[in-house]
C-alpha cells in the first residue's frame, strides 16, 4: 500500500518534472551484504568489469537489466554518461580482446530482487519504486 | 599442420559451436556463472574512393592493394568479418579463438587466426595468457578491426601503421592494481619466435619479442603507456645491401646501417583519451625505430568528437615523419672511375628504398550514426598531404605518380557487432 502510494507520488513528480518516461533508477544490494554505499566511480568499476570486488574486498557480482530496457539505458546514462550504443561499443572492446563478458541479465525488477536476495555478493539496479525490505540502496 | 588446413579446421569448429550455442548473451540465466561457450561476431562493410589514381591507399601494410590505382571504389580496405568463441572452462581457466576474414597479404579474403589463447586467472587481479595475443601498443590496437568499437572508420593510419608488430605468439602476464579509484593494468609480454607476412612474398621474422604495457583507468579518463622491442629480419633481404658490401668498409657501413637483418627494433607509445559520454577527446604519440632502411618513425594524432543524439561527428589531425629519407651513399670520387656507374646505380637504389618511409599529414572529418541497435553507419573524408619526395603510406606506386602531392579519400562503412 505504502509502495503504491510512493509510486503514485513518483509518477506525479515525474510528470511535474517533465520526465514522465524516466524512472528513478537506484543501485541495490542484498540487506545481508556488508556494503552500505558506493561512489559513482566504484559502482562504474564494478559494472564495467574493472573491479570484481567491493571496496571492502568482498566479491562483487553485478547483474544487468535486459538489453533495450529503459531502466538499463537510464542507469548507464546516470552512472557512466553513456548511451546504449556507447556501452555496446565499450563491451565490444572487452569481448573482442577476450577480457570478459558483460554481466548476466534479468528481465524484471522482481527477478532482480530475487537474484539479489539469493546472493549477498550480487549488485543490481531497479526502479526506486520497486525497492522493498529485501534490498538496500547503495547509490 | 599446414596453416590453411588449421584455419579451416578452426573455422569449422567455430561454425559448429556457433550452431550448437546460438545464444551469445547470459539472458535470464539462472545463476551468475558465465556459460561454458559464448559466441560473438563483428564486421564491417566499407568502401573507399581515392583521388589518387596512380597509387593505392591501404589501411594496413599487410594489404597488397586498395583504393586508387587498383580499384576506384575499393571494398577491400575496410571490409572484414570476425567471429569469436570464448570457452569458460572453469572460473579460472578460459580460452578465446577469434577468426577474422579480410583482404590478406596474398589478396585473398579468408579467415585467419587473430586471437587464439588460453587464459589462467591466478588471482582475481593476476592472469597469464599463452597463445596468439594482440599487442596493445596503442589505445585501440587490440580492437582496431572492430569498427563498431571505434568512432572513426579506421584508426589514424599514420600512427597505427607505424609498427608492423600487431600480434605476438607467446605469453603475457597481466596484473591489475587498484589505487583508490584508479585502476592500473600492468602487463608484460614475451614471444620467442614467429613470422609476420606481408604482400609480395615479403615477411618479417620476429625473435625475442618483449614488451611492457600499462593501462590506467580513472573514471572517464584512460592512459596507455607501452614499450616493445624485438629482433626483426626481413625476408627476403634486399639484394642491394650485399652489393654495397663489395665496396670495403664504406660499403659495409651502409649495409650494416640499413640492412633489415636481425635488427633490434623498438617502439614506445603514450596515449590518452577522455570520454565523459557527450563528447570525447583522444590523442596518442609514438616512436618506432627499426634501425634499418625502414627508418625511425614518429607519429601522433589528436581527435575529438561530440555526441548529438545518435550522431557523433568527429575531427582528427594526424601526422607521421620518418628519417632518414635519403643518404649520400658511397663517395664515387674515392673509387676507380670504371666503378662510377655501378656506384651511382647503388646509391640511386638505396635512395629509392629510403623513399618508401612514410611522411604525411592528414586532416579527417567524419560522422558516426548509430542508426540501429548493434549497427552504425560512418562517413569520413581524409585530406592527406604527402611529405616532400615521399609516397606517404601509399602502395602500388605507378610510373605516373607525382611525389609529395595531396590525396583525398572518401570512405563509407557499416559496422555491426553481435
Amino acid at each position: 500500500m505504502m509502495n503504491r502510494f510512493r509510486s503514485a507520488l513518483l509518477v506525479i513528480a515525474c510528470i511535474a518534472g517533465g520526465h514522465a518516461a524516466m524512472a528513478d533508477v537506484v543501485a541495490v544490494v542484498s540487506t545481508r551484504s556488508p556494503v552500505t554505499a558506493l561512489s559513482k566511480n566504484q559502482l562504474l568499476d564494478i559494472f564495467l568489469g574493472r573491479a570484481n570486488r567491493y571496496p571492502d574486498g568482498t566479491p562483487a557480482s553485478p547483474i544487468d537489466q535486459a538489453e533495450g530496457s529503459p531502466l538499463r539505458d537510464e542507469f548507464y546514462i546516470k552512472v557512466a554518461g553513456q548511451t546504449a550504443a556507447q556501452m555496446l561499443a565499450y563491451w565490444s572492446k572487452i569481448i573482442f580482446t577476450g577480457r570478459g563478458q558483460p554481466p548476466p541479465t534479468v528481465s524484471t525488477d522482481a527477478e532482480m530482487k530475487k537474484r539479489i536476495r539469493d546472493n549477498p555478493a550480487a549488485i543490481g539496479y531497479i526502479d526506486r519504486a520497486a525497492v522493498d525490505d529485501s534490498v538496500r540502496i547503495v547509490f | 599442420m599446414n596453416p590453411l588446413l588449421r584455419t579451416s579446421i578452426a573455422a569449422s569448429a567455430l561454425a559448429l559451436l556457433a550452431v550448437c550455442y546460438p545464444s551469445r548473451s547470459h539472458a535470464d540465466s539462472a545463476n551468475s556463472d558465465p556459460p561454458m561457450f559464448v559466441f560473438n561476431a563483428f564486421g564491417t562493410l566499407g568502401v573507399v574512393h581515392s583521388s589518387e589514381s596512380q597509387a593505392d591507399f591501404v589501411s594496413s601494410e599487410s594489404q597488397p592493394d586498395g583504393a586508387g590505382y587498383s580499384q576506384s571504389w575499393s571494398p577491400d580496405v575496410d571490409s572484414r568479418f570476425g567471429a569469436q568463441l570464448t570457452a569458460n572452462v572453469t572460473s579460472q581457466l578460459s580460452a578465446v579463438l577469434q577468426l577474422v576474414a579480410e583482404q590478406d597479404f596474398s589478396d585473398r579474403f579468408r579467415p585467419e587466426v587473430e586471437w587464439a589463447n588460453i587464459k589462467y586467472q591466478l588471482t582475481p587481479d593476476f592472469d597469464v595468457r599463452i597463445g596468439r595475443i594482440n599487442v596493445p601498443l596503442f589505445l585501440v590496437s587490440e580492437t582496431r578491426k572492430v569498427g563498431y568499437s571505434n568512432p572513426w572508420i579506421r584508426p589514424p593510419v599514420e600512427l597505427y601503421n607505424i609498427d608492423p608488430l600487431t600480434s605476438n605468439d607467446g605469453i603475457d602476464l597481466s596484473y591489475r592494481l587498484h589505487l583508490g579509484e584508479v585502476t592500473s593494468i600492468l602487463s608484460g609480454a614475451y614471444g620467442r619466435s614467429y613470422r609476420v607476412d606481408f604482400p609480395l612474398q615479403n615477411s618479417v621474422a620476429v625473435r625475442d619479442f618483449h614488451a611492457v604495457f600499462d593501462r590506467i583507468e580513472y573514471g572517464s579518463a584512460l592512459f596507455n603507456l607501452a614499450y616493445l622491442a624485438a629482433h626483426l629480419t626481413q625476408d627476403p633481404a634486399i639484394a642491394l645491401f650485399q652489393d654495397f658490401r663489395a665496396f670495403g668498409s664504406a660499403g659495409d657501413a651502409i649495409a650494416d646501417r640499413f640492412e633489415f637483418t636481425n635488427k633490434l627494433a623498438t617502439a614506445v607509445s603514450v596515449g590518452t583519451s577522455y570520454d565523459p559520454g557527450s563528447w570525447f577527446a583522444t590523442g596518442e604519440w609514438a616512436h618506432f625505430n627499426s634501425h634499418s632502411f625502414s627508418g625511425a618513425r614518429t607519429a601522433w594524432y589528436l581527435s575529438s568528437g561530440v555526441r548529438i543524439a545518435k550522431f557523433t561527428p568527429f575531427a582528427t589531425y594526424s601526422a607521421v615523419t620518418s628519417y632518414p629519407t635519403s643518404n649520400a651513399g658511397l663517395n664515387a670520387s674515392t673509387l676507380p672511375a670504371n666503378l662510377a656507374g655501378t656506384v651511382a646505380a647503388l646509391d640511386a637504389g638505396l635512395n629509392q628504398v629510403l623513399r618508401t618511409v612514410p611522411l604525411q599529414r592528414t586532416e579527417s572529418l567524419g560522422a558516426r550514426w548509430d542508426f540501429f541497435r548493434n549497427l552504425d553507419l560512418k562517413l569520413q573524408v581524409d585530406h592527406t598531404r604527402l611529405g616532400a619526395g615521399s609516397y606517404g603510406s601509399l602502395t602500388n606506386i605507378q610510373p605516373g605518380f607525382h611525389l609529395g602531392g595531396t590525396v583525398n579519400l572518401f570512405s563509407a562503412a557499416i559496422d555491426f557487432v553481435y
